[in-house]
């Protein structure tokens, strides 16, 4: 612990050994496993062939590579690495950077220093993973590795120990079960400080998920993702299934086939990380959402809702944003306060917006557009005869829709009359521009499954879905489902109901459990799953500052972050006393057991005490020299003391002891009165010299 | 190590805030924990550990001198202990050893002579660094049992006249224990120091005294006999001829500046002559604390 410059025990530069570096190994491949999906595949590839040339060196089969060897290997992944970056900054990136420097530390490892060096770059590895996996499996994994790290430096510090391994293991698991009660407590109350700085942490990498343009299909897509997008919980009543729809955001530009929306955010700064809702008690209004990252900053909301957490703020047309790209799981909280009153009259600015249209395209729907307006009275019964077309005549609801190229709204609506919710919606805010409507697209989530237990909806990604808004005079934007006059079923059941007699429900995800979800036990394992997972986002991992706070303050007192850190500081000091208060009774009972130690303990203190320099190891003949230097008329009883402390140790046997002991330490004692009396003596002058 | 260690934590901590990643944090609190209870490990690694110098040996200079140590455990193990010598002065090979509960277990210490004497460990520092090799524990030990180092063996470039003062007078030198001398005719093998000059001065024929004894033909190496040397070259000088005595089997005797050794033969009595050699010179503080 002390930096001085001994000669060090476990000589540095020695070979590691075999026993030790397989654990090495065996904790890199499992810390590599969480970066496999997001690395690009010739990344950890590499990596495992570097890991494993390095365990053949070990066995002798082949040698390290040379130095030019090497420094071309490094030469060549970096130039790899670059272009697949191609100069983007992000902790992403930088990880990805990590990795590849790990790889390459492999092949130059050759000494127990190197191992050191290996051991800490894993102990970050570890960290690193837990930035971009959370779940409860990911996290057990960590530790399994770190634990595999722990394991592997025994041996290397001792590696022909008898039963390594095993004591290994047991020392660690011990240790880890003694040690528990404090972490649990460190990581209750050390105070989660804000972020210092903010670097974004994935590269805005294509995520599954919904995105800010639409072109016709492009949901469709998202319908063979069984991907979780966020869990609810509610704190009241769950609503029914007609009203779980989660707004994500508004799409009223139409260009061409493609619908955007027409006042892109506007770019700020790129906020730091606040995924922590809280964690006070839901009100019968609020939920809670448990988002699972998107790489997007928009969050998903009912309408109606205001923000309950301040890490959601409300913008422009009952939309909500967060404060960065949500590149972690974010919770949030919102407060459902009912239909907000409607505004008085569109702006003109409003109007041009949401009545945009292209100049020309898509003839045949005008004209249908035209000719049901004018058989309506009003704008409601405009949308009506819509709707009634849609439901009367044959339009089917399908994932598996024709191309329709060119005046895709016409092909829709009289050819193919077969789409998805994207086509619908588009044709609908179509129609109801060109009737006059101030209509717009909106793309969310709609639906929800309850999870293990009933607490909260899961919303997966073939959740998804795009549906229409127009504006009525006097009651404001009103939502219009094209989707549900087409297939209720939708609606009310999912998609799985709404397609179930075309068989095209995840057709292509063989692996997805919700594929297989009408066999109960796949059913029950994977929502128990996922539940698990829930109350470990929840609790352990969205245990954040909010959060913190909210608990801590039903404790009596205020705690404030001041509070907390002196709480942990004070927590670290009661753990390290602990310690050490066991050390120094375990020292004392040696100390009872032995009441010469003692004396001769006294006595060294008191040799300090007059100015005598005394090193650790010395003995008590070299006190006594020592004390003769400083003060020669001590010296005597100084000596006599020490030949007698050796009389009583190395003399004395054991058949002698008991009584004969007794008097021996009564007489050590008088020696020792005398020897410090004449230490006292000198005291002054010694001070002096 | 240590201090890297902590400096990793704190960076992870950091991030942890930075992110705020409540796993990052628990890996840490975890790693940090760790780090203490190690601290007691390692310590209770050595404590309860008894470490003896049951036995040190005996070399050259310039050759690794073993010294024995014993180690005894306590109740619980003392694994991967190190034992190690302070100084640059003694470089020193270190080991490693296991010492199981309530037994014990031998560990040699290898130091390399530099001078002749005594030859006393500084200060033995035994540590280790179990489980982790983050943290270090050690203690010291100044063991009193000293090693003899020997002068470096050299052998002397000519052989040197030794029996200058008996051929002075012109009487040969009786040799205290030795009854009679022969005189014979020099022949080839005999050394040139053994050839009685006086007589080749007088008479012209190179001649050898022999004496008789009951130790048979004893042969006096003296300190003496290599004028205008340096004390440790003489000594080196001696040390070599003792050695060369004693693989052909020879009786002979150690003659020092107030000091002699009766010839002898046997490996006890070239152990002896040895040690005379070794010991030349020092002060008896050295010997008194071989005696403590």
């Amino acid at each position: 612990m002390r930096g001085t410059s001994h000669p060090s025990a476990a000589d540095v530069d020695q070979e590691i050994p075999g026993r030790a570096l397989i654990w090495l190994i065996c904790a890199f491949l499992l810390l590599l496993l969480p970066q496999w999906d997001r690395l690009p595949l010739w990344l950890p590839t590499i990596c495992v062939v570097l890991a494993g040339w390095r365990w053949l060196v070990h066995l002798g089969r082949i040698r390290l590579p040379g130095r030019w060897l090497r420094t071309g290997f490094m030469i060549a992944m970096i130039a790899v690495y670059l272009t697949t970056v191609s100069g983007r900054f992000t902790v992403d990136t930088a990880a990805s950077f990590f990795v590849i420097a790990i790889g390459l530390k492999w092949i130059e490892t050759r000494s127990s220093r190197d191992f050191y060096v290996l051991f800490f770059i894993l102990v970050y590895l570890a960290a690193v993973n837990f930035l971009f996996e959370q779940g409860i499996l990911w996290t057990l994994v960590n530790f399994t590795g770190v634990m595999f790290l722990l394991v592997g430096l025994q041996i290397l510090n001792a590696p022909n120990a008898p039963g390594a391994l095993r004591a290994g293991w047991r020392r660690l698991l011990s240790m880890f079960v003694k040690t528990l009660p404090i972490v649990i407590l460190l990581f209750l109350f050390f105070p989660r400080l804000s972020p210092l700085w903010s670097v974004p942490l994935v590269s805005g990498a294509a995520k599954t998920g919904i995105s800010d343009t639409m072109t016709p299909g492009d949901i469709s897509n998202l319908a063979q993702s069984s991907e979780r997008a966020f869990r609810v919980a509610f704190g009241g009543e769950v609503p029914p299934p007609q009203d779980r729809y989660w707004r994500g955001l508004v799409l009223d530009r139409l260009d061409g086939n493609t619908w955007t929306q027409s006042q892109p955010e506007p770019f700020r700064r790129l906020g730091r990380v606040m995924n922590d809702g809280g964690a006070g008690e839901l009100g019968v209004r609020d939920y809670d959402v448990l988002m699972d990252p998107t790489g997007q900053s928009w969050a998903f909301a009912l309408k109606g809702s205001v923000a309950a957490s301040d890490n959601v703020r409300q913008v422009g047309e009952g939309l909500f944003l967060f404060q960065r790209p949500a590149d972690t799981p974010v919770r949030y909280r919102l407060s459902l306060q009912g239909d907000t009153p409607a505004a008085d009259d569109l702006q003109a600015s409003d109007l041009r917006q949401y009545l945009q249209l292209p100049a020309g395209g898509n003839p045949r729907a005008r004209v249908l557009a035209k000719e049901l307006k004018v058989s309506s009275l009003d704008a409601r019964s405009f949308i009506d005869s819509v709707l009634r077309k849609f439901r009367s005549e044959a339009y089917y609801y399908t994932l598996r829709p024709p191309q329709m190229m060119g005046d895709s709204i016409d092909q829709l609506l009289f050819d193919a009359k077969r789409g998805f919710c994207a086509h619908y919606a588009g044709a609908t805010t179509f129609l109801l521009r060109v009737a006059g409507i101030p209509a717009r697209i909106v793309v969310g989530y709609q639906g929800g499954e309850p999870g293990a237990g009933g607490e909260y909806l899961i919303v997966r990604q073939y959740d998804a879905h795009a549906w229409v808004e127009a504006w009525l005079p006097g009651q404001g934007w009103v939502r219009v489902d094209p989707t549900a006059a087409i297939a209720p079923s939708r609606i009310d059941g999912g998609l799985r109901e709404a397609v179930a007699e075309e068989g095209s429900f995840l057709e292509n995800s063989w692996g997805s459990p919700q594929r297989y979800s009408d066999i109960p036990l796949v059913q029950w394992a994977s929502l128990q799953l996922d539940r698990m997972n829930y109350q470990w986002q929840r609790w352990v991992v969205g245990y954040q500052g909010q959060t913190q706070m909210d608990l801590l303050s039903r404790l009596p007192g205020q705690w404030g972050l001041k509070e907390l850190g002196y709480f942990s500081a004070g927590l670290v000091a009661f753990g390290v006393l602990v310690g050490a208060v066991v050390s120094a009774l375990r020292q004392r009972a040696r100390f009872r057991q032995d009441p010469v130690a003692r004396l001769v303990g006294q006595w060294r203190q008191a040799a300090r005490r007059s100015g005598v320099d005394i090193q650790e190891g010395d003995t008590p003949l070299q006190i006594a020299e020592r004390v003769a230097v400083v003060s020669p008329a001590a010296a005597g009883p100084a000596r006599t003391f020490a030949r007698a402390l050796y009389n009583h140790y190395y003399v004395a046997t054991e058949q002698e002891a008991g009584q004969a002991g007794r008097n021996d330490l009564d007489r050590l004692r008088r020696l020792l009165k005398t020897a410090r009396k004449q230490m006292k003596v000198v005291r002054p002058s010694a001070r002096k010299t | 190590m240590g201090w890297l260690f902590a400096a990793l934590l704190i960076v992870m901590l950091l991030t942890g805030i930075n992110y705020q990643n409540s796993l990052i944090f628990l890996l840490t609190f975890f790693l940090g924990v760790v780090f203490v209870a190690a601290m007691h490990q390692t310590h209770s690694n050595l404590s309860g550990l008894e470490l003896t110098l049951i036995h040190a040996g005996e070399g050259y200079v310039g050759d690794s001198i073993p010294f024995l140590f014993r180690g005894s455990a306590g109740k619980h193990d003392n694994l991967a202990l190190t034992v190690g010598v302070e100084g640059a002065s003694q470089g020193s090979r270190l080991v490693m050893q296991h010492v199981r509960p309530e037994s014990s277990s031998d560990m040699r210490l290898v130091v390399t002579a530099t001078e002749r004497g005594y030859l006393l460990l500084d200060r033995v520092r035994i540590e280790t660094r179990f489980p982790f090799g983050l943290l270090r524990a050690w203690s010291w030990l100044r063991p009193q049992t000293t090693a003899i180092v020997y002068p470096k063996p050299l052998l002397p470039p000519v052989p040197v006249d030794h029996g200058v003062s008996g051929d002075e007078s012109g009487i040969v030198t009786q040799a205290p224990g030795q009854d009679h001398v022969e005189i014979r005719p020099w022949r080839q093998g005999d050394l040139l120091q053994r050839v009685q000059w006086k007589r080749f001065a007088r008479t012209g024929e190179m001649a050898i005294a022999e004496w008789h004894g009951e130790q048979g033909n004893p042969d006096w190496l003296d300190f003496a006999s290599f004028p205008g040397v340096d004390t440790e070259l003489r000594l080196s000088y001696l040390t070599a001829l003792v050695l060369e005595r004693d693989k052909s089997g020879e009786a002979f005797g150690l003659r020092l500046p107030g000091q002699d050794v009766e010839p002898d033969g046997g490996p006890a009595h070239t152990q002896r002559c040895l040690r005379v050699l070794a010991l030349f010179g020092t002060n008896g503080r050295n010997s008194d604390r071989e005696a403590a």
